[in-house]
């Protein structure tokens, strides 16, 4: 335990007193606040037309959760795609660029307690970016009335999903020495795992369109986003986390090796 | 402190050292020599647990490092070749942080920093950052890094290669004293022969991956300069390596 605390304070620290993850997280927030308050201004001015229209029936289906809140919650899944990889790149490959992993792994650490270490300084990163979406998405309380419990839904399903992929992307990062490398790799592991549920449905085969749909983490966030808490969906980034940290750490177990 | 047997590693085809077979006693300070690329990073590699060793054991203070590597790791302070820096880090931050890794109790690690900084000339520059440190201190946080938790044995790995001649004085004078104030194990690697001279007891020789020579310093400087043994066996071990080779290509 002391040792992942020692680990991964000093990655935190680090990240703060380096220019990426200010740039990576500065940039995210910007497109997502963007995003998210150009959303509120179409759903208002949308609004406004159909009251102007009169049409009330369809001001029942046309709500602040729906158009703006969930819709905004999946754009940032896609901006996660690539700022969580831009995050987690250097967990490893930076070490082994800068030679410190030789202290790492001379040190009485075990392979498990430095990925624990380097990941647990990341979710603490992404913790704080989700903390800075949420406060955002909470401004919105101040002047309408949204769905609470939607929302904080909404809000944890984003940060699960953000889990899941730093897992991904520490594995990634320990099969390289480059950073570059591990952050594209990571960009396209995303992304893809985004886009399969779709090209599930082009797929002949009704077990591999099964398949395909339960692997793309957007099979697993929407249904939280739109406020609905799936045991499943739990179920899975908890497997996913789990994996590919497991798969972290049989990878720096073998630098060991070389 | 140390004993090594038959050690042996292989890096697919390559045999980086094949059955090394030493033993340093406490408190002797082993000059590790050879030419490059004979197989001394790995040798300190494998005593250090980073690398595992494909055949034959190793033990550091008693630890065997297939058996217990942890306690073997917190009694063993090393300086690789290059000094593994983080460029963003202050130097005491660093020393702290090592300090941690090898666990150091929180209440101890201050002092123990203190120490290690003062041990090394480094209080001036405690509150510096790694990156705006010329190359002779970095190699003295390197050096600091490897003593901030007081192990008994120090594995060190060319560390005066890259210095200019004051700071390789310098850096030769800390080895020194540091191997005397606390009766510390030292092993050193080098391929300059003036540096076991002015620092080390013992020689060891290691060429093509096997060790040529295991032997006292005053008893080699009876047999003449260190320079003539040197070349004698490296000169040896390469033609033993050449007439080996033709019997190799056959059963290939």
């Amino acid at each position: 335990m002391r040792h992942i605390l020692a680990i991964g304070g000093r990655e935190l620290r680090s990240m703060f007193v380096t220019p990426d993850a200010y740039v990576t997280t500065g940039f995210y927030l910007l497109f997502a606040g963007f995003i998210f308050f150009a959303s509120l201004g179409i759903f208002i001015s949308q609004l406004q037309q159909i009251q102007a229209l009169g049409m009330t029936q369809l001001l029942e289906q046309w709500n602040l959760q729906d158009v703006v809140v969930a819709q905004s919650f999946s754009t940032f899944a896609l901006f996660f795609a690539f700022m969580v990889p831009m995050l987690s790149m250097r967990a490893f490959a930076a070490e082994r660029a800068n030679g410190t992993i030789e202290l790492l792994l001379t040190s009485p650490a075990s392979s498990g307690e430095i990925v624990l270490g380097k990941y647990l300084a990341i979710a603490v990163m992404l913790l704080l970016v989700n903390g800075l979406t949420a406060a955002f998405v909470g401004l919105l309380f101040l002047y309408g009335n949204p769905e609470v419990l939607q929302t904080l839904a909404g809000l944890q399903t984003l940060f699960l999903y953000s889990l899941a992929l730093a897992a991904i992307c520490c594995f990634i990062s320990a099969l390289t020495r480059s950073q570059i490398v591990a952050g594209f790799i990571g960009i396209a592991a995303s992304l893809l795992l985004l886009i399969i549920p779709v090209a599930a449905d082009s797929s002949q085969s009704e077990s591999l369109r099964e398949v395909l749909r339960w692997a793309g983490t957007s099979t697993h966030f929407e249904p939280g986003m739109r406020g609905e808490i799936r045991s499943e969906d739990l179920a899975y980034f908890a497997i996913v986390i789990l994996v590919f940290l497991s798969l972290a750490r049989a990878a720096v177990d073998s630098l060991r090796w070389r | 402190m140390i004993k090594v047997k038959g050690l042996t590693k292989r890096f697919g085809e390559l045999t980086a050292i094949s059955n090394v077979t030493f033993e340093v006693a406490k408190g002797e300070v082993v000059g590790f020599l050879g030419p490059n690329g004979a197989g001394k990073t790995t040798t300190m590699r494998i005593l250090t647990g980073y690398l595992p060793p494909t055949a034959g054991s190793a033990s550091v203070g008693g630890f065997d490092l297939g058996v217990d590597p942890r306690s073997a790791k917190r009694v063993t302070g090393y300086l690789p070749e290059s000094p593994p820096l983080y460029p963003e880090m202050r130097v005491h931050e660093y020393l702290s942080y090592v300090a941690a890794l090898h666990d150091v109790p929180r209440g101890e690690r201050r002092e123990r920093v203190a120490r290690a900084l003062a041990s090394c000339g480094l209080e001036k520059v405690s509150e510096r950052v790694v990156r705006t440190l010329s190359k002779g201190y970095r190699q003295r946080v390197g050096l600091a890094q490897a003593i901030v938790h007081d192990p008994p044995v120090l594995i060190l790995d060319e560390p005066t290669a890259g210095l200019d001649p004051i700071q390789i004085a310098e850096i030769r004078e800390l080895i020194r004293r540091l191997a005397a104030e606390e009766g510390r194990t030292v092993i050193l690697s080098t391929h300059i022969l003036a540096e076991v001279d002015a620092i080390c007891q013992r020689v060891l020789l290691i060429a093509y991956g096997e060790l040529r020579l295991d032997a006292r310093i005053d008893a080699l400087r009876a047999q003449g300069s260190l320079e003539q043994v040197f070349v004698r066996e490296v000169q040896a071990a390469t033609e033993k390596v050449a007439a080996a080779k033709p019997a190799a290509e056959v059963r290939a």
